[in-house]
């Protein structure tokens, strides 16, 4: 009894280190390792998970080939695109915006930041559901809002086709924005206020400053924050799926949304699977040549 | 000679007002939609549904009866023949002209969110302290490789994995049970917890547990008695953080759960009433459901830049 305690005490530390991180590396292989492999496995194949009986066959590339060169999936590329890119943009300056005026240590600064951070804690499809409301053409707040001052007329953001890809973009960015703001602020604070002191004596305006001081410094932490919202954006669902579900027609069928129509509603599983990897190397693709041009930003 | 000692953040009592007027003015419009969900929460039917929508009403809790009750209308004359009501919430029901049928699902499916959430919070936390303390203290070959691996698990679209694991879970049993939505939830915040958790324990001085193993405590029990206790606060954000997590998704609840597991995301947007959405008893449903993440936004506004960047972020 003593000799196993004492075998157990001499454990070393190799192996604690081993047992230790094994339960998380058998996880994550078998539920997310595996089924990607599955799916790239699938992908080469004509199977529907919706008819068990039916002989399986590998089609090679087929499914590949469809989709490159279909039009329509072109167009959800596009539409997705639009999404990515518009919020980004949108969420990038009033991200930054806000963090610049936050940063004017004022009263009350920190409640202001907590309450300002709220939309972003919340679930995403709940928030979808509840905008639908807001944005009712009839009865909703958002019309109501937007006519208040000055009669623009009703718009109709989730009927209408030319409408609803910005109805997305539009709750994408309240939703969103704090957390632009957040990572933005946190660079600001980053800055030595010698930085500034030394521009004054050298008599640089507040402009030269902002372009050569507080921008340089910000740049790194704007440039993370869009590669986290870039990547969660790429990859849109939940939101957009309550919202508008990628309607009207499939004005808002973003990837994703696409992705589950063909894969839960036509069971199309091969075909989709096919899909699934085409999404995810863009992601990874993209992702890995965002992280080398920020690093490269970050060491100059 | 004042003025030019000043750094941005010391800025001009004017421009400090004038930041402080805009943050004001653009917490105020952010907030609108989540007030505007709370008040309707409080409206009845026909007020949720009237225009211009009403800003001052008389709250009703017609939403809430909603939200827990099913209901089925019926002719006056039905009516009049039943005993009076018994509870307040009958009376309200009655004075609709409707009948409570039975229980509603959106206690169990909040009690499933509630159940699937603790779950997956309890063992991505404890899986995930593990291999962050090894990672963080032991020389691991490859290791930045396998915490990129463990990143990277983060850049699926859940809706791509979805396929595969739906037809596993199929096989194993686990589609559409509680056990199968804390695995799968356990797992897809183990790469939050491993970060944040290995960031909060490189913060932790090692002499600690070296003094306590001098003293003759092994290498798990420094482990568990010394490093573990220290970081009571990092494992608590990182706790929040993965229960939020599990609180919020909706893609795998509403693909791979139906009837038994379903969580109250999937299920909020289905509460229907007498044609169309029940916008009250969504908006009772919804504001139950933020309550919970809105406290813990304020008890987590400290780490809160921690978490949403994975700790690339410590401020």
């Amino acid at each position: 009894m003593k000799s196993a305690v004492k075998k157990f005490k001499g454990l070393s530390d190799k192996a604690i280190a081993w047992i230790f991180i094994a339960p998380t590396l058998i996880l994550l292989l078998a539920i997310n390792i595996y089924p990607l492999i599955y799916a790239i496995r699938m992908s080469f194949t004509n199977f529907y998970a919706n008819k068990i009986g039916r002989e399986v066959k590998f089609v090679g590339l087929k499914n590949y080939k469809k989709i490159l060169g279909k039009e329509e999936i072109w167009e959800k590329m596009q539409i997705t695109a639009h999404f990515v890119c518009w919020t980004l943009v949108i969420q990038a300056l009033i991200g930054l915006g806000l963090a610049l005026l936050l940063n004017k240590k004022f009263k009350g600064n920190e409640l202001l930041t907590t309450l300002i951070v709220l939309p972003m804690m919340l679930s995403p499809a709940v928030v979808g559901v509840f905008w639908t409301y807001l944005y009712n053409p009839q009865v909703g707040l958002f019309n109501y809002v937007v006519n208040f001052f000055y009669d623009f007329g009703i718009f109709d953001m989730i009927g209408s086709s030319t409408l609803a890809p910005w109805s997305i973009v539009i709750v994408d960015t309240w939703m969103w924005t704090p957390f632009t703001m957040l990572i933005c602020l946190a660079g600001l604070r980053s800055i030595p206020n010698y930085l500034y002191e030394a521009a004054e004596v050298d008599r640089a305006s507040k402009w030269q400053q902002f372009i050569h001081i507080t921008l340089p410094s910000v740049l790194p932490f704007l440039l993370l924050a869009l590669l986290f919202r870039g990547i969660e954006n790429f990859k849109m669902f939940d939101l957009v799926a309550e919202l508008t579900s990628g309607g009207p027609g499939s004005a808002t069928e973003l990837a994703s949304i696409n992705l589950k129509r063909e894969a839960f509603e036509k069971w199309k599983t091969g075909y989709s699977s096919a899909f699934a990897v085409i999404l995810f190397v863009t992601i990874f693709g993209f992702g890995n040549v965002y992280v080398k041009v920020m690093n490269k930003i970050k060491d100059r | 000679m004042m003025d030019t000692s000043r750094s941005p953040s010391e800025a001009s009592g004017f421009s400090r007002k004038l930041a402080a007027t805009i943050i004001i003015v653009y917490m105020v419009v952010t907030l609108i939609p989540i007030s505007w969900m709370v008040a309707t929460s409080f409206k009845s039917v026909d007020s949720a549904i009237s225009y211009p929508p009403e800003v001052f009403f008389e709250p009703s809790l017609e939403g809430y009866v909603n939200l827990f009750t099913n209901r089925s209308r019926q002719p006056k004359d039905y009516l009049d023949s039943l005993p009076p009501p018994e509870t307040w919430y009958e009376e309200l029901v009655r004075s609709r002209e409707m009948v409570i049928t039975g229980p509603s699902k959106f206690l169990p499916r909040y009690s499933n969110s509630l159940i699937i959430g603790f779950g997956a919070t309890f063992f991505s936390v404890f899986l995930g302290s593990l291999a962050a303390y090894a990672l963080s203290r032991f020389k691991v070959p490859l290791k930045d490789d396998l915490l990129f691996f463990i990143l990277s698990t983060r850049m699926f679209p859940p809706i791509a994995v979805a396929v595969p694991i739906f037809i596993m879970y199929r096989k194993l049993g686990l589609g559409d049970t509680h056990v199968g939505m804390i695995i799968l939830y356990t797992v897809v915040n183990l790469s939050l917890s491993v970060w944040l958790l290995k960031g909060f324990m490189d913060e932790i001085p090692r002499e600690y547990e070296e003094a306590a193993m001098i003293d003759g405590y092994s290498r798990m029990q420094a482990f568990f008695k010394v490093v573990l206790p220290q970081a009571t606060t990092g494992i608590a954000a990182t706790a929040i953080f993965c229960m939020i997590f599990s609180w919020n998704e909706y893609a795998f609840a509403v693909l791979l759960t139906q009837f038994n597991a379903q969580t109250a995301p999937p299920f909020i947007p289905t509460i229907i009433g007498e044609g169309g959405l029940d916008w009250p008893a969504i908006g009772a449903g919804t504001t139950l459901f933020l309550i919970p993440v809105m406290i813990f936004t304020v008890v987590l506004r400290k780490h809160l830049l921690r978490g949403i960047t994975f700790g690339a972020v410590r401020k």
